[in-house]
């Protein structure tokens, strides 16, 4: 283990260093007479043509990017048919997340679906039982909106202690796109809800069938039924073609490749709202239907796979934050592990249920540090801190863990996950 | 000219010696058709399926029946000039995919040039315009109604046949009403109240051979799993313990989720194979792992079904987050000197040793994701 963590420290010091040295070998030695040598020699791309607009019709980003990818975690899941990966959320900045980041989430792979064959299924107590096709979706009235989705289990890991060594890890269960659909309200206007009516099922087209149980208000209040994700077709692992936007709430609701919304006057309590998507406490009985996301926010930079390469002198401090209760008023940061805050600068729009940046520009004098974030919504919900919440639910919760994160940056600038007094 | 057409045209020309060469045979055609019909609909109560019904196809701008979801390479080479007729259909025919690049019609091509020509001559039949002239440079893509007759007009109701209904529901009137079948073949779903469940039944008996067969390889000979995969029976009295064991047994509040998760989603990887009866044995036998029922002779039924209650039904509470004091103080949060000494570490991520990066497979010594 000892062994393990050596050659984890290595490896990042080799990271740092080698790249570093080299460049700073360069401008000391011939460089500090004649200049950097990356301004004083013509470059490759300097003389010679670069691809022509026909090589890349679909773009891709530079091959010095190609670390940015999500991750996932084999022991977690029995099979990567049914697992998770994460959106590398350190290597990320603003608060939209590119498409191809998106952690994904599924119970039965990547459904490869012919938009000419989806339907969508409206039934259950309503007038007309309603059958749309995705041409008949997009003659509705569209919006767009900006929404964060977060996995309910996103930090799930941490209950018992610090676990995972990257908000990638810790956090990445999160991302936030802007969705363009039609609202649910219409789609159920058209068939016409019956009086009776309180509840709505979900139902997805892919080998799980995924299903949710969602109370009718919700339905009605702010869901989306969407087809494109920042302006493009939603990717094949977001829900190609169609999915549930239901902003604020857990990321299983959204059902992806969504083809069937049914009408009820209860709930239908289906697998993924008993086994799975239930909080349970230390006194044995588990909350059900805790669909809301809390309030919360993670430093991604520097944090674990992010860390300070600089050394001494001045430091940009980044994170992210997010409320399902809506938009985010204010985040704190702290430097010493809780003791002090200072208020960090929002910056970007702020959208409600979206994900918000922060900044927090600071003089590093080297010495160790511990990294807080704490957010407050517009709700004046703050934060809590991991042991806050242990304290009122015990340790085998899974869901919902919204506590306050640590990062421990050591004098050499190395990150590290814990937890501390 | 389009790029497409004088694509066309080229490649008609070569084509048109050899066709021309093979006397046509409209009822050979009617045979070769029959590697078009699990797509494509022709005649009296033709419809649009996976592909659009193929009526009137000659003199059709390509991708214009109103209706059908064409691929966007198919409207495109409707709105660049091209309009079905012998020979673009003989290319298209020859190889769908090269000569419509991104076209969604999932069809190899006929590699017989004389199944081409007496599939054409069939199709001819189905249309009122079955023009053999090549493809003009300068011809409009309108269809003339009172063009050449060649073969058999459509009736009125082959015509009426394809023509949608306006709907009359909601407001925009948009999509159509769902036939009982389609709503029986999705609806599948399952209450606790027994809303849904099918006609039907299984003993725990003849759930055994079926479990082996289809679950155990991972769900384990008595529900105890293999390896990661999830465990169905057992972990009784284990909710308040250290690692819950959280089963059909000791955590599923109801029955209904059982059997309704079964049919849908396993096994894993052949959802939808399981008979209505079998899912009732598969659910019984999960019964009898779980020691909710001991008689093996025990049969579930839609009848009995909603008298097995599950031993955690009580398990489940209401959300009620907002009641934890850390939300219900809703304190200001303290800015300065907000705890006493320095911080110190109590724990390293590095000790668990679980970071992914680590290229440590073992598993998980703390949480899981569900
Ligand atoms: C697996 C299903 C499938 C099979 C088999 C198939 N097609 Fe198609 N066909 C389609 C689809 C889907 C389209 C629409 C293509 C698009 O939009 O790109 C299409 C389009 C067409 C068109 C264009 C029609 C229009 O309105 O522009 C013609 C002509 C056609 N097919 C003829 C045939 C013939 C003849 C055969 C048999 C030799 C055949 N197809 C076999 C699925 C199929
Ligand atoms: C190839 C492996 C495999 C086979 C075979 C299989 N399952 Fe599963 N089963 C799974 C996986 C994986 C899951 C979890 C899926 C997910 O993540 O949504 C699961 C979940 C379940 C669950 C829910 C468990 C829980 O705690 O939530 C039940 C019940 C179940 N399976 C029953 C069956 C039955 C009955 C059969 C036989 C008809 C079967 N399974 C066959 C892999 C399998």
């Amino acid at each position: 283990m000892t062994e393990m963590k050596s050659s984890r420290r290595s490896f990042l010091k080799g990271g740092l260093t080698a790249g570093a040295a080299a460049a700073a070998a360069a401008v000391s030695g011939r460089a500090m007479a004649e200049g950097d040598p990356a301004i004083t020699e013509v470059q490759d791309w300097n003389r010679y043509l670069g691809d022509g607009v026909d090589a890349r019709p679909y773009g891709h980003p530079s091959q010095y990017e190609s670390h940015v990818v999500r991750q996932d975690v084999p022991w977690l899941t029995a099979d990567p048919i049914s697992s998770v990966n994460f959106t590398p959320l350190h290597e990320l900045d603003g608060i939209i997340t590119p498409n191809g980041l998106c952690f994904e989430r599924h119970h039965a792979g990547i459904a490869d679906i012919d938009p000419a064959q989806h339907r969508l299924m409206i039934n259950g107590l309503v007038e007309t039982p309603l059958v749309f096709t995705m041409g008949d979706l997009m003659r509705f009235p569209r919006e767009n909106h900006v929404y964060f989705l977060e996995c309910a289990a996103n930090s799930g890991m941490e209950w018992r202690g610090a676990q995972l060594n990257g908000c990638q890890y810790t956090h990445g269960m999160v991302h936030c796109v802007m969705y363009t659909g039609v609202r649910l309200k219409h789609l159920l206007r058209e068939a016409g809800v019956k009086e009776s009516a309180k509840w709505l099922l979900a139902e997805g087209a892919d080998a799980s069938a995924m299903t949710r149980s969602l109370p009718l208000e919700k339905g009605l209040e702010d869901c989306l039924v969407a087809w494109k994700m920042n302006g493009e077709a939603l990717r094949p692992e977001q829900g190609y073609p169609l999915r549930l936007v239901l902003p604020g709430w857990e990321g299983n609701m959204w059902v992806k490749w969504l083809r069937r919304i049914e009408v009820g006057d209860k709930p239908w309590h289906q697998r993924e709202e008993t086994s799975k998507y239930t909080d349970l406490l230390a006194n044995g009985k588990a909350r059900r239907f805790t669909w809301v996301m809390d309030v919360k926010s993670v430093i991604t930079s520097p944090s674990p796979q992010a860390p300070i390469t600089h050394g001494k002198g001045r430091a940009v401090l980044t994170g992210l934050a997010w409320s399902g209760n809506g938009a985010i008023s204010r985040v704190d940061v702290s430097l010493d592990g809780g003791r002090n805050w200072t208020t960090a600068r929002l910056d970007g729009p702020s959208f409600s249920k979206a994900l918000h940046r922060f900044y927090h520009e600071f003089d590093w004098d080297g010495s160790e540090l511990f990294l807080q974030s704490r957010a407050i919504d517009e709700k004046g919900f703050v934060q809590p801190t991991k042991n806050e919440l242990r304290a009122a639910r015990g340790e085998n919760s899974i869901y919902h863990n919204n506590g306050i994160q640590t990062w421990h940056v050591a004098k050499d600038g190395a990150v590290e996950n814990v937890e501390i007094s | 000219m389009s790029r497409f057409l004088e694509v066309v045209v080229a490649a008609a020309t070569l084509l048109a010696i050899p066709a021309a060469a093979h006397a046509q045979d409209a009822t050979a055609g009617e045979k070769v058709f029959a590697k078009c019909k699990a797509c494509h609909m022709v005649g009296d109560s033709a419809r649009n399926r996976i592909g659009p019904h193929l009526n009137e196809l000659f003199g059709r701008t390509a991708g214009t029946i109103e209706g059908f979801n064409y691929s966007k390479a198919m409207k495109e080479a409707g709105a660049s000039g091209l309009v079905w007729d012998e020979e673009t259909l003989g290319h298209f025919l020859a190889n769908p995919r090269a000569s419509v690049k991104g076209t969604r019609m999932a069809f190899p091509g006929l590699k017989d040039e004389g199944d081409v020509s007496d599939l054409t001559a069939y199709l001819k039949r189905f249309s009122k315009q079955a023009d053999t002239a090549p493809a003009e440079e300068a011809s409009a893509p309108v269809v003339e109604p009172e063009a050449r007759a060649e073969g058999k007009a459509p009736t009125p109701e082959e015509k009426t046949a394809i023509v949608r209904p306006i709907p009359t529901h909601g407001v925009l009137h948009l999509g159509r009403p769902a036939t009982e079948q389609e709503i029986t073949a999705w609806d599948i779903d399952v209450r606790p109240d027994g809303l849904g469940l099918p006609e039907g039944s299984g003993t725990v008996m003849e759930g055994e051979p079926l479990y082996t067969e289809r679950c155990a390889s991972c769900h384990g000979d008595f529900g105890e799993a293999i390896g990661r995969w999830p465990v169905l029976a057992g972990g009784f009295d284990t909710l308040t313990r250290e690692r819950p064991v959280k089963t059909i047994g000791s955590y599923w509040p109801y029955l209904s989720t059982v059997y309704d998760y079964i049919r849908r989603a396993m096994p894993f990887g052949d959802a939808r194979s399981l008979t209505d009866d079998e899912v009732y044995a598969l659910t019984a036998y999960v019964l009898y792992l779980n020691d909710v029922v001991t008689d093996q002779e025990f049969e579930l039924s839609k009848e009995n079904f909603t008298s097995i209650e599950l031993p955690n039904e009580d398990g489940f509470v209401v959300d009620d987050r907002l009641s934890e004091p850390h939300y219900a103080e809703a304190a200001d949060p303290c800015m300065r000197n907000c705890k006493p000494g320095k911080a110190k570490i109590t724990m390293h991520a590095a000790v668990l040793d679980v970071t992914p990066e680590d290229g440590n497979e073992d598993e998980a010594s703390g949480g899981s994701i569900d």
